[in-house]
């Protein structure tokens, strides 16, 4: 019969640091892997601190790897053939899954010590077998190999046999840091902070602004879509729409052109921490990143953070927009964010916005207005609606 | 609600739809098929097309295919061309035929764009300057589906054929046919796309007219249905339903164009009380569509506005950072602000002066509120 990667063996990174805490980030780590791979037919394993995934289709396999690699917690995936631990067996199964030529070694890695072999007996003994089934053609070099097979043994009676270690999301499990509030826009930058904020274990909460008619139902489509691409590492998303035109109707009455946005922020601001902490989050996030337009400057941001007391996360504060693209390519939002309905909200946005606000002048402008009316009108008819990962 | 949209698509009417489950279940036969049930369905493909070209008063063929986008590029990429031979386009035309004709030009063929007057028409004038005896294919439609302006495409033709008669001369007609009287034997046009879902008929199903003695060769191979034009098995549902539309429209085509002109002319001419709006349909084009722009509110951000009205009309622009609705308000030469603003309304025979008074009530009060902010 042929051989078939039939377990796939999941390493988990950082959790290991976490003494006391290790159970709790374990049992996360365990549901958002259950959360991943929802709606495949598989088995869950979990064995002397490594989690395996057995009895699965075959033609599952990749779809199962491409949706482990982005858990967050998790360090690498091999799929593994397990075999009974049997000396014959092993070195059948090896050849089988080993190049028919070229140069190689063998890795024993042995919790089982039943064997009576050390694992450097065990490794010459399965490149035994294998130089001799390639009739010639394969060599062994420690050090100068063209691939390298692991055999795990275990204690279960079982050894592991793979060649591949296919690196994870890493990070920290999806929940472990608590609750964080994104600002996502439809941009470029707010997906990516998202993502880089629920690699560091945040469960994402995220708030948007709608402006209709002056920004399109597309533009919020384009929001949920890019929130959907972020469930795929970090799970369920619970996503808050904002109605903001009015808000947006009466800073124009009533403020300057050129403090539009800087004030437009700071009710953005106010709204969001108002529902991140009925959410218990413990941070705002957002995808500002110093300089990049008039209203991430350090003034700017001194000004629009003033209205908050929630700590505001900006993991990409120190980035170029060139590393954050590279970013959002990797976790494929790129696309979804230069789709063209953003910029249709040109109306409210001034020819120069104040580069340098003065928090007394953005105070004095906004008293011309009913700030917390304006809010408790706009937090009022918000529409709420999970984002939930797979299939649209 | 109120749609005005209808130079978009239309919503099928009910006898398409009946049309359509009969040749899903009963007559569903494949019209290739020897037997019986195939040769019928065969048979009622034909009278189809019979139905289509007695309409169009044509003296030649007409092939079936999956939309108006289609039977562009048959027209465009299915005829023969002279290597050097110069081709000329209609400079506001739908994007089926634009595109073509830049994919033309990229290989290497001298695609020229006659320049259109400000109501989306082709200048005659102009058109003729353009023409050499090199001309090999021109291509101008019939009624443009941003404005509804009409071009008289058989004394184009004409001027086509006079200094290059061997030229081949195709109209797109999408927005024309079923909606205006045709009479194509007396005109010098070789090639003719049509489309059945602005007609009342499903998506996915358009016809080609083809002139007698014009050379057409396919641009997708395969079976060998619709003489080799257009390999596929035949959508029968869909063209049953095209024709079943066309012989409605027809049908009705006096009262319907009366009516719609009514609910057109009585929109125009309360826009025509707004200061800063200028309708960019002439008054003598289709009767089906009502084209203008204003200065103050954003086409895209007015449609919004009436969608929360209940009212759903089309834009010219789709956004200003999208280049490829910089094309049409470039060829109507229209300048600052009025780019963004276009709205086309659209009709059809379903709309009543009723729908047009709650739309103009509608309108002047979302204006109002809108222009506040959009200056």
């Amino acid at each position: 019969m042929a051989v078939e990667y039939n377990c796939i063996l999941i390493r988990f990174g950082e959790i290991f640091l976490k003494g006391d805490n290790r159970k709790y980030f374990e049992s996360l780590l365990i549901k958002n892997i259950n959360d991943a791979l929802r709606g495949l037919k598989y088995t869950f394993v979990r064995s002397q601190g490594r989690y395996y995934i057995e009895k699965y289709l075959q033609e599952d396999k990749d779809e199962i790897i491409s949706r482990l690699t982005k858990v967050f917690g998790i360090h690498s995936v091999s799929p593994t053939v397990k075999v009974p631990t049997d000396v014959e067996e092993l070195g059948r199964v090896a050849a089988e899954i080993t190049p028919k030529s070229g140069k190689f070694r063998v890795t024993v890695k042995r919790a089982d010590k039943r064997l009576g072999m050390t694992s450097t007996e065990f490794a010459a003994t399965i490149g035994g077998k294998l130089l001799k089934a390639s009739g010639g053609k394969l060599k062994v070099d420690l050090f100068d190999y063209d691939f390298e097979l692991f055999v795990d043994i275990r204690e279960n009676g079982y050894s592991y046999l793979f060649y591949e270690k296919i690196m994870g999301a890493q990070g920290l499990p999806t929940g472990c840091s608590g609750n964080g509030m994104l600002l996502l826009s439809g941009g470029i930058d707010s997906p990516v902070a998202g993502y880089v904020m629920a690699k560091r274990g945040i469960r994402l909460y995220a708030i948007h602004f709608h402006s209709f008619p002056y920004t399109s139902e597309l533009a919020l489509q384009k929001v949920k879509d890019l929130a959907k691409k972020l469930t795929a590492y970090c799970g369920e998303i619970k996503l808050y729409v904002v109605p903001f035109t009015e808000i947006q109707y009466a800073i124009h009455d009533k403020c300057p052109e050129e403090f539009m946005i800087t004030i437009m922020r700071r009710f953005m601001m106010r709204i969001a921490e108002r529902i991140a902490r009925a959410n218990n989050c413990g941070a705002i996030i957002t995808g500002e990143s110093l300089g990049q337009v008039a209203s991430q400057t350090m003034q700017s941001i001194i000004v629009t953070n003033s209205v908050v007391t929630l700590p505001v996360y900006r993991p990409l504060i120190g980035s170029d927009k060139s590393e954050i693209i590279d970013i959002a390519n990797k976790i494929d939002t790129f696309e979804i964010s230069i789709r063209p309905y953003e910029d249709c909200c040109t109306v409210f946005l001034p020819k120069n916005p104040v580069i340098k606000p003065k928090l007394s002048d953005a105070e004095e402008f906004e008293s011309r207005l009913d700030v917390e009316t304006l809010i408790e009108k706009a937090v009022a008819e918000i529409a709420e609606e999970i984002i939930a990962p797979g299939l649209l | 609600m109120i749609y005005f949209d209808n130079a978009a698509t239309t919503r099928a009417s009910e006898t398409t739809v009946k049309k359509v489950s009969e040749y899903l279940r009963e007559k569903f036969y494949n019209p290739s098929s020897l037997y019986h049930e195939g040769i019928e369905a065969k048979r009622d493909l034909d009278r189809a097309r019979a139905i289509i070209l007695d309409k169009l008063r044509g003296d030649g063929k007409v092939i079936f295919t999956g939309g108006g986008t289609e039977s562009d590029n048959i027209a465009l990429f299915g005829t023969k061309k002279h290597k050097n031979g110069r081709i000329i386009i209609g400079g506001a035309e739908h994007a089926a035929v634009y595109a073509s004709a830049t994919e033309l030009k990229q290989r290497g063929f001298d695609v020229v764009f006659a320049p259109v007057r400000s109501d989306g028409s082709v200048d005659p004038e102009r058109f003729a300057e353009l023409v050499t005896p090199e001309v090999t294919l021109a291509s101008v439609m019939h009624v443009n589906n941003e404005t509804g302006a009409v071009n008289d495409v058989a004394a184009l033709a004409g001027i086509v054929k006079k200094v290059a008669p061997n030229a081949l001369f195709h109209s797109d007609g999408v927005q024309a046919f079923g909606k205006m009287k045709l009479n194509l034997r007396s005109a010098p046009i070789d090639l003719y796309s049509m489309s059945a879902h602005k007609l009342g008929a499903p998506k996915g199903i358009g016809a080609l007219y083809i002139r007698s003695k014009v050379g057409v060769s396919p641009i997708v191979y395969g079976g060998g249905q619709e003489g080799g034009l257009r390999s596929s098995t035949e959508n029968t549902a869909g063209i049953a339903a095209f024709a079943e539309a066309v012989t409605e429209r027809y049908a009705d085509l006096d009262d319907t164009r009366a009516a719609v002109g009514e609910i057109r002319a009585y929109i125009a001419r309360v826009l025509a009380e707004i200061e800063e709006i200028e309708i960019l349909s002439p008054e003598n084009g289709s009767p089906y569509i009502l084209t203008f722009t204003s200065r103050k509110v954003r086409g895209e951000v007015m449609q919004h506005a009436l969608e929360r009205e209940g009212i759903l009309v089309g834009t010219g622009s789709a956004c200003s950072s999208n280049k490829a609705s910089e094309r049409i308000p470039d060829a109507l030469g229209l300048k600052g602000k009025y780019r963004d603003g276009i709205v086309r309304l659209s009709f059809f025979k379903d709309n009543t002066l009723d729908e047009a008074a709650e739309f103009a009530e509608k309108y002047i009060k979302t204006y109002k509120e809108l222009s506040k902010y959009g200056s």
